[in-house]
Formats: structure tokens, C-alpha cells, sequence
């Protein structure tokens, strides 16, 4: 599926692997596909364009989904560790006291894991992808872009990412009105 | 919160898969947890003997794992 995205799209979809890795999340969900959209900052997304001019700008996307980020047990080892009685958290944050920024991430175990952890894309995520491509077809677009996958977040209503924009007051059709008036592609 | 996951991980704790994948992402962070101390040890000029000593471990099995770190 993603040999049709732009170049845009698929750099959305990296950062968005990014994105739920410093977070510490064991899965890629919608939140990070959205808040990715509008990065890297001063070369935003087509989708970001759409969300802007709907009524969801930057710094609201962001608060909003920081505002997930702090009520989540984050990523599978936090997770496993938890249940030893082990808060990792509180682990990363005396060793990034002592050793700097990332120091438990820059040792080989660290490394490690980063390389081993490919972070699937969770349910909500999947389907928001497939509803990009589906949306892009119903608008007989031979690309997917950006502001397709913005309609596709928007769809798949078990994704957070649709309750931040339904919040902001958008709604698929604004949105697809946003879509339409952009300049048409080359 | 708090509660909830203590007694949802007290509930499963003899569940073999998870406490035995517990232990492994306990291990990764020991790995990672001894790297850092054993580098900063090298950095304060300490010798393997003496790091080797406090970790309870053979000079050898220290100098051996980290040695190609280059300290």
C-alpha cells in the first residue's frame, strides 16, 4: 500500500514511528500519524494545510495529544517491568540525571531494543491507513497524500485522533470541503 | 491507576509468559544499567580490578564485555 504515497506521506508515517518511540509506546497510534503531519516545522504537511485551515492549528494538535501522552503506562517493557514493581520511568529519568538525555537508550542493551522494537501500527492506526486509501480512490486521486490520510484519521472514529479533531469541532465534511479547495496538485 | 495495574499484575503473576518476559525486560535494563556505571567508572579512572570488585563479577567477565566499548 504505501509504494502510492507521496513523499510527504511516507516521511508522516516514519516520523510517526519516531514519534512513539521517544515516547516510550509499545504501538504506533493515530495521535502520533496526526501530530506528525505538521513536522517537521517550517515544511508542513499538505495535511497539516487542511487541519490548520479546519480549525485545528499546531499548538492545539499538540496540547491535545501531550495531554494523552501523560496518562499512558507507555511501552511494552515499562509495561512488564510495572509488574515487578518497577516504575522504568522513574529508572530513565535518575539515569538521565546522572548520565545525560537518552543514556539508557544510547547503551547496546538500549540500542538493542530500539532496533529489535519495530512498532507495529495498532488497530485504529491500521485502519485509518486503509481508510486514507480509500479515500483518496473515492476522489479519484492516483496519489495518497497527506490531506487523504488527514480524511482517514478523521474515519477511523476508535483512533484518538479523531476524537482530538472531532473536539476541535471538525467534521469529515469540513474537512473534505478543506480538501477540495486546495490548489490542484501537478 | 496505580491499583488497578497492581492488581491486574498480582492476578497474572503466575501466567509463565509473563513473568518470565518480565524477567527478560528486567535483564535489559540491568544490561543497560551496568553499562553506564561501568563506563562512568572508566571515566573516573577506575581499573577493572576495582570495577570488577564491586559488581561481584571476575575481572575477566568485565574487561571482556567492555573493553570493546574503549575505555
Amino acid at each position: 500500500m504505501f509504494e502510492k504515497f507521496t513523499a510527504e506521506a511516507r516521511r508522516t508515517v516514519v516520523l510517526a514511528q519516531e514519534d512513539a518511540r521517544s515516547r516510550h509506546q509499545g504501538q504506533v497510534r493515530t495521535e502520533n500519524l496526526l501530530i506528525c503531519l505538521y513536522d517537521p516545522p517550517g515544511a508542513e504537511s499538505v495535511g497539516a494545510e487542511v487541519l490548520t485551515r479546519a480549525g485545528l492549528p499546531r499548538s492545539q494538535a499538540a496540547a491535545a495529544v501531550q495531554a494523552i501522552a501523560r496518562s499512558d503506562t507507555s511501552g511494552p517493557d515499562a509495561q512488564k517491568l510495572w509488574q515487578l514493581g518497577i516504575d522504568l520511568d522513574a529508572v530513565r529519568s535518575q539515569a538521565e540525571e546522572a548520565f545525560g538525555p537518552g543514556a539508557l537508550e544510547r547503551t547496546r542493551a538500549g540500542r538493542r531494543r530500539a532496533k529489535e522494537g519495530h512498532i507495529p501500527f495498532d488497530v485504529a492506526a491500521r485502519q485509518a491507513l486503509e481508510l486514507t486509501l480509500r479515500e483518496a480512490l473515492d476522489l479519484g486521486h492516483r496519489h495518497l497524500g497527506t490531506e487523504h490520510l488527514v480524511l482517514g484519521l478523521m474515519r477511523a472514529e476508535a483512533g484518538a485522533a479523531a476524537h482530538i479533531m472531532a473536539a476541535a469541532g471538525l467534521t469529515l465534511d469540513s474537512l473534505r470541503a478543506a480538501v477540495a479547495e486546495l490548489a490542484p496538485r501537478p | 491507576m496505580a491499583d488497578a495495574t497492581g492488581v491486574a499484575a498480582a492476578a497474572s503473576s503466575k501466567d509463565p509468559a509473563e513473568g518470565l518476559a518480565a524477567v527478560a525486560a528486567l535483564r535489559a535494563l540491568q544490561e543497560s544499567l551496568e553499562e553506564l556505571q561501568v563506563v562512568n567508572a572508566r571515566q573516573h579512572g577506575w581499573s577493572w580490578q576495582q570495577i570488577a570488585a564491586v559488581l561481584q563479577v571476575s575481572k575477566q567477565a568485565v574487561h571482556q564485555k567492555y573493553r570493546r566499548l574503549g575505555y
